[in-house]
């Protein structure tokens, strides 16, 4: 099929690469990918802090780009979880936006689900040997529901030793604009998510959101406990090379 | 009462000091968390309950109107002084009455959220009325002059030795700080209180409209006594917490007791339909209901809020909410905090200035919601709060400058490729090691703990447009 | 009351329609009750989970083994007790049949409470400085392990209070499964009595450093003897 990508804000800047490599496994699997121009932001940010008609907008142009997609995947389980579950507030005063905001949710997915629930592809082939944790972020986990497939997508990667990280349920701190405009409780979240993390043995921590991914390994860089940290979109890029 | 002086950082950063209530913090709410859940799968078809639940309180709220007047009905009817107390004060005022009325010099108290809400205590004393605590963990506190750190265990945050230490004075020798000797010495010192009271205050945990009655949910039996040896007893209940029978009470005890410590059942789950007969032999003779109101009519008009008056108060949101986890319930500030607290805390108050902050002790993870067991969605709340707070003006300028901005390039998408590529060129000064550290606020509030990665030199738009234009 | 008026149609507005006249519709409840098969099962789960809560339990079929096993738990504790408080053991004006004969032939003389004296303040006393108290029940349930009591002209909440211990008598046919059929059989009775108590082990709290401790203010050590006639 043709599949949109949603590269999602903080992918689009700071890790391209993740988004490269998601079209690179979609496009393996045999579909064609396009990229729709004018997509930005889901409008999370804005939304969670409390400015609906910033986040209005921002969302208004990301209906738009995106209105001619048969299929959306994101390598964000927090994005894809602002579309669906908030979407419909956001609109829910413009009849004619609110019926394009529910055709969006219904063709957008999360980059595991779509692989695993969609595609029915839980094994990839992929080869990787490593001990690794997932940390299951919290939107993804509980607004989304995202339960089983990254763990299933995982098991099936041959010759990765998946250990259990202690606390997983745990938010990390990141939060969006709580880390910035509450750094002092989010640094004590962050601590113990780390503390965690290292007490799993694991030498590679795993998840699906950036923003999660972003904040853990910028706080184990600092205190200087670099634990590789990949996206697993970047663990499977790397485990299908052959 | 120094914690009420402090300032929001103030609290905050006295909390993240502090090891001890960390630690005490983890181990109550695991404690506590772990208990529900082993509660919870026992009981079996969790989510059948919550749902049951959920409908129980829906139907409440939305006819609170009916169910209210059916309960004053029904215990006028039997003689029962029932009051309404629109604000506070105005429950404050009822209660010293009352208590002057009957020239009563001891009052005691058994467990009551209202009462911290109504900040009773500090009134009565200032009348020169003694009032005792007769709750272990409220006496604790008392005695430190605190106000609670959690809605269920209030004095989690004090250490065995610290107790020990605030009993001496009373006691009149140095108590050794193990559990069973503290626990002793505070069944003496009560039990002659109780026998003493002349007025007994009691909190409600769920009131029941057709038959006019009150239920207690405790576990160290001092409800009991103050609902049974003094010859006044006085009620103290928020108006939201009622169920319409005792078929909708079977429901809610499962879903408390379960959720707020894991048992089955507390020890002591009374339910009262006061006054006693006229033949019983104990019991109080004068029955007080003060039903307050303190804004719960204002959030029930609030469409967009009216579910946080679905609380049940069992406290399950706190045990499993990663900010209550690294704080502690003072660095809120408010006599409910926790997530709930968050949330009804600036709806009851209705001061932006003062508990502004409350709706961004959340980093919106969700399991609030998820706790929950009659499904409040407390982090929309929580967001919906943050809207309400934004619209009425009261964030800071530069924070709305900022969304401002956000808004005009996340919504211009080739605008942002070109600011994110002038974005990589300006970062240069603050990276190191390949990462970004350091930088101006608020970029520093992120840098100051953890590095940043580096803005890609073309954000994949670009690259994807590169790529596409090669072929 | 006007003012209760004011309050409830304040209350009609706020949501937007004028109070129902009815009671409304109730709520459809369908959850899954916890159900034994039998009462055998039923004594057997509730003395478990009494045990479990801390509490001492035995059954009985006789007003001997009734003294056996109040022999057993208290051996001559009584007898010294009543040496120093002739009114060591308080008790409800009536226990069932078994008890009073058990207590008579141990020679453990009761206390009824109600007629111990009339000052209300003077009886609490004697309930405070009993060693033990004596009451029936009138429900009990399995899968909490508790034990429910009426309050009743010829009987006394102090006594199950007050005193450090208190024993429960109840019979086999009254033990219900779970707190629904006991919620169903107190609506039945119309009008509730003034306290409705449902005990489920001794006084417990956790409120220093999570350490659970029992006995706090209520009794210390709780006991339940089923009669099986």
């Amino acid at each position: 099929m043709k599949v949109s990508l949603f590269a999602t804000c903080l992918t689009n800047a700071f890790y391209p690469e993740v988004d490269l490599t998601m079209a690179k496994i979609l496009k393996h699997l045999g579909h064609t990918i396009d990229v729709p121009e004018g997509q930005v932001c889901c409008g999370q940010i804005a939304f969670n802090s409390g400015y609906v008609d910033d986040a209005r907008e921002v969302a208004r142009t990301l209906i738009n780009s995106f209105e001619r997609s048969e299929v959306v995947v994101g390598p964000s389980g927090s994005c894809i979880a602002m579309i669906h579950h908030y979407y419909p507030t956001l609109f829910e005063n413009e009849p004619v936006y609110l019926k394009k905001a529910e055709d969006l949710i219904n063709k957008s997915y999360e980059f595991t689900q779509f692989i695993v629930d969609v595609l029915k592809k839980p094994d990839l082939g992929a080869h990787y040997s490593a001990k690794a944790t997932y940390h299951p972020s919290c939107h993804a986990t509980r607004l989304l529901g995202i339960g089983e497939a990254p763990l299933k997508l995982l098991q099936n990667v041959k010759g990765l030793e998946l250990v259990p990280l202690p606390e997983a349920q745990l938010c990390c701190g990141f939060g969006g604009t709580f880390s910035v405009k509450m750094p002092k409780i989010s640094e004590a979240m962050v601590a113990e998510k780390a503390e965690h993390v290292l007490e799993s043995g694991a030498d590679i921590l795993l998840g699906l959101d950036m923003g999660c991914l972003m904040n853990i390994s910028g706080y184990l860089e600092k205190i200087n406990k670099p634990v590789k940290t990949m996206h697993i979109i970047q663990l499977l890029g790397e485990g299908m090379k052959s | 009462m120094t914690m009420y002086n402090l300032t929001t950082d103030q609290r905050v950063d006295e909390a993240l000091a502090n090891n001890f209530l960390r630690q005490a913090t983890r181990r109550a709410t695991d404690r506590l968390r772990n208990n529900k859940y082993k509660a919870s799968e026992e009981l079996g078809n969790w989510e059948q309950w919550r749902s049951a639940g959920e409908s129980i309180r829906k139907h409440v709220i939305s006819n609170l109107d009916f169910y209210l007047n059916q309960l004053i009905e029904q215990m006028e009817q039997r003689g029962v002084h029932v009051h309404l107390a629109k604000t506070p004060a105005d429950a404050v005022g009822i209660v010293r009455n009352i208590v002057r009325e009957h020239d009563a010099k001891n009052v005691l108290k058994s467990k009551s959220m209202i009462s911290e809400e109504i900040h009773l205590n500090h009134a009565l004393e200032e009348d020169g009325v003694a009032v005792v605590e007769t709750d272990l963990g409220e006496y604790i506190i008392q005695i430190a002059g605190e106000p609670p750190s959690h809605i269920i265990v209030p004095a989690m945050h004090k250490t065995r030795q610290q107790v020990a230490d605030l009993f001496e004075p009373i006691a009149g020798y140095a108590l050794s700080s193990d559990t069973p000797t503290l626990t002793r010495f505070v069944r003496i010192q009560m039990r002659e209180q109780f026998l003493r009271g002349d007025i007994g205050i009691t909190g409600c945990n769920f009131a029941v409209a057709d038959t006019g009655s009150i239920v207690m949910v405790t576990n160290e039996g001092n409800g009991r006594m103050v609902s049974t040896l003094p010859r006044v007893q006085i009620t103290l209940m928020g108006m939201e917490r009622i169920v319409p029978s005792f078929r909708e009470l079977d429901v809610m005890l499962n879903l408390l007791a379960r959720s707020a410590t894991g048992q089955r059942l507390s020890s002591y789950t009374t339910i009262l339909t006061p006054p006693k007969k006229t033949a019983d032999s104990d019991g109080p003779e004068e029955y007080h209901l003060v039903i307050l109101d303190h804004n719960r009519s204002e959030i029930l008009g609030d469409k967009l809020f009216r579910t946080a008056l679905n609380c049940i108060r069992c406290g399950a949101c706190f045990n499993v909410c990663p900010v209550y986890r690294q704080l502690g319930g003072h660095a809120y500030g408010s006599v409910y905090s926790g997530p709930i607290g968050s949330v009804i805390t600036p709806l009851l108050e209705k001061d932006w200035k003062k508990w502004g902050h409350l709706p961004y002790f959340s980093s919106l993870c969700g399991a609030c919601s998820e706790a929950c067991p009659v499904r409040i969605p407390l982090h929309d709340l929580l967001v919906k709060l943050r809207m309400r707070k934004t619209q009425s003006g009261h964030t800071p300028q530069v924070e709305q400058q900022i969304f401002k901005a956000y808004r005009y390039f996340f919504t211009r998408e080739k605008t942002l490729r070109r600011a994110l590529r002038l974005g990589a060129h300006l970062q240069w000064p603050f990276v190191r090691n390949h990462r970004i550290s350091g930088g101006p606020p608020p970029l520093s509030n992120w840098t100051k703990s953890r590095t940043l990665p580096m803005v890609a030199p073309k954000p994949f738009m670009q690259v994807w447009a590169d790529l596409n234009n090669k072929r | 009351m006007s003012n209760t008026n004011d309050f409830i149609s304040h209350l009609a507005s706020k949501l937007g329609r004028s109070t129902p006249a009815q009671t409304p519709p109730p709520v459809d409840i369908s959850v899954p009750q916890y159900r034994l098969s039998n009462s055998e099962e039923r004594v057997s789960i509730f003395l478990q989970n009494w045990q479990a809560l801390g509490g001492k339990g035995a059954i009985v079929r006789s007003s001997d083994e009734t003294l056996q096993c109040l022999k057993a738990w208290f051996g001559d504790l009584p007898l010294n007790w009543l040496k120093d408080n002739h009114q060591a053991l308080v008790a409800w004006d009536m226990l069932p049949t078994v008890a009073e004969s058990a207590f008579s032939t141990l020679n453990w003389p009761l206390t009824r409470y109600t007629q111990s004296t009339l000052d209300p303040r003077d009886r609490y006393s004697i309930a405070a400085h009993a060693e033990l108290g004596i009451t029936g029940s009138d429900l009990g349930i399995a899968l909490s392990g508790t034990i429910v009591m009426n309050s009743d002209p010829l009987r006394g909440r102090a006594v199950s209070l007050l005193p450090p211990r208190h024993l429960a008598f109840i019979e086999t046919t009254k033990i219900r499964n779970n707190l629904f059929e006991v919620l169903e059989e107190v609506s039945v009775l119309g009008t509730p009595p003034a306290a409705i108590e449902m005990i489920s082990g001794p006084s417990r709290t956790s409120d220093i450093e999570m350490d659970l401790s029992i006995g706090v203010h209520g009794p210390i050590e709780v006991y339940v003897v089923v009669i099986d006639n």
